[in-house]
């Protein structure tokens, strides 16, 4: 699945909900199947700067292939890595860097978000296509 | 096979005494029907099964699978598969319908060691599911019960069932208080619940439903007992001719 069709199908799953609280919900929900990163790879590197709460995001290139995990403390980051993570993970570094993060928005939740979240979204994404730089190399 | 096994229950709401030493055994996969003139202790009985507050059991006991369920809490019961559709569903406002579900169905799920469907699941299949009863969308975002007409209750309680894929379904008075429509949209989906594994008990006081939902034995309850078991022939008997004529008039 392409990281376009990712996205389009979390759309249909947002679109299920009808008001904006309940999509964030949903976010939260996803929440539940976060992960966490071992104490010794939260570190400086891994640490994204910028987010509303802690979060670190570790990224392992291998042939090409980016491979991600994180770890968020509050339960809307955790919701948001969940979500983001199974959108860019495991994929091929040129892959992501081809794709435009603004097309996220078609998840139909970027704008609810407070400009505090959006901030800490675009950490993330900062250090997601920091990686795939690296790994395209 | 027995799937439930009533054995000589006695069970008191408050002072008084209503079930006098109930004896009943419910074949697994089939459908059962309560049938019995006003105070013979009905409701009590899908009260006592379910392990509702309101009832002190005082003697004999209730096997669900060969095993006694007396001392479980409410919840264990269902849990254990065991569903009560409510003569009058209540009304909790501020917990929204679909809430409220997933909740209960998460519980089950995880009983079972399943996965717990997480919102987007498992709103798609409440969707599905609700449509299929005929239910107005926007009465699953809707505060449980609030506002909602007697049909919509029980149509309500229906779509609970469906959801929770219950064993056994206790369905209390399922059809007061509904009109034709709703009556043909309950037992439908009653109906398609019929798969030859879940076991149904019927408790009715008019024959109507039983018109809808073909039942394989009917038990005529009277004064705390089962004084009368048969086929569903005994249908058009009673209502023919009343309970009088098995010697069950009330």
């Amino acid at each position: 699945m392409t990281i376009p069709e990712k996205i389009a199908q979390y759309r249909e799953d947002f679109d299920l909900f009808e008001t904006p609280n309940e999509k964030l919900e949903y976010v939260f929900d996803l929440g539940k199947k976060h992960t966490t990163l071992p104490e010794e790879d939260k570190n400086d590197a891994t640490f994204i700067s910028g987010c509303a709460s802690a979060a670190w995001l570790d990224g392992q290139c291998q042939d090409g292939i980016l491979h991600l995990r994180g770890e968020g403390t509050s339960e809307m980051a955790k919701g948001m890595l969940t979500l983001l993570l199974d959108i860019f993970n495991d994929r091929p570094a040129q892959e992501i860097l081809d794709f435009d993060p603004a097309g996220l928005s078609r998840l139909g939740i970027v704008e609810l978000l407070s400009p505090v979240r959006q901030q800490s979204m675009e950490a993330f994404l900062e250090k997601v296509y920091g990686y795939a730089r690296k790994c395209a190399k | 096979m027995s799937i439930l096994e009533i054995k000589n229950i006695k069970a008191n709401i408050g002072e008084k005494n209503i079930l006098k030493g109930l004896n009943l055994s419910l074949e697994k996969g089939k459908v059962h029907a309560i049938m019995g003139p006003n105070g013979a202790g009905k409701s009590t009985l899908s009260k006592t099964i379910v392990g509702h507050y309101d009832v002190d059991v005082t003697g004999g006991d209730i096997l669900l699978r060969g095993e006694s369920i007396l001392e479980m809490e409410p919840e264990e019961r269902a849990l254990e598969g065991i569903f009560l559709s409510f003569q009058h569903p209540v009304e909790i406002p501020g917990v929204s319908n679909a809430y409220f579900l997933r909740t209960a169905v998460n519980a089950k799920r995880v009983h079972e060691g399943k996965e717990e469907l997480n919102a987007a699941e498992f709103l798609r299949e409440m969707k599905k599911t609700a449509e299929t009863l005929g239910m107005k969308p926007e009465m699953i975002s809707r505060s449980l019960n609030e506002g909602f007409s007697g049909g919509e209750k029980k149509r309500n309680e229906i779509l609970q069932m469906q959801m929770l894929h219950p064993d056994v379904i206790l369905l209390d008075e399922i059809d007061s208080g509904l009109d034709i429509d709703a009556l043909r949209a309950v037992s439908e989906g009653i109906n398609a619940m019929k798969d030859g594994e879940r076991t149904f008990l019927v408790i009715t006081h008019y024959s109507r439903i039983l018109d809808y939902i073909e039942p394989d034995y009917i038990h005529v309850l009277k004064d705390g007992q089962i004084v009368h078991t048969g086929g569903p022939e005994l249908v058009a008997q009673l209502e023919e001719k009343g309970y009088e004529s098995i010697g069950a008039a009330g």
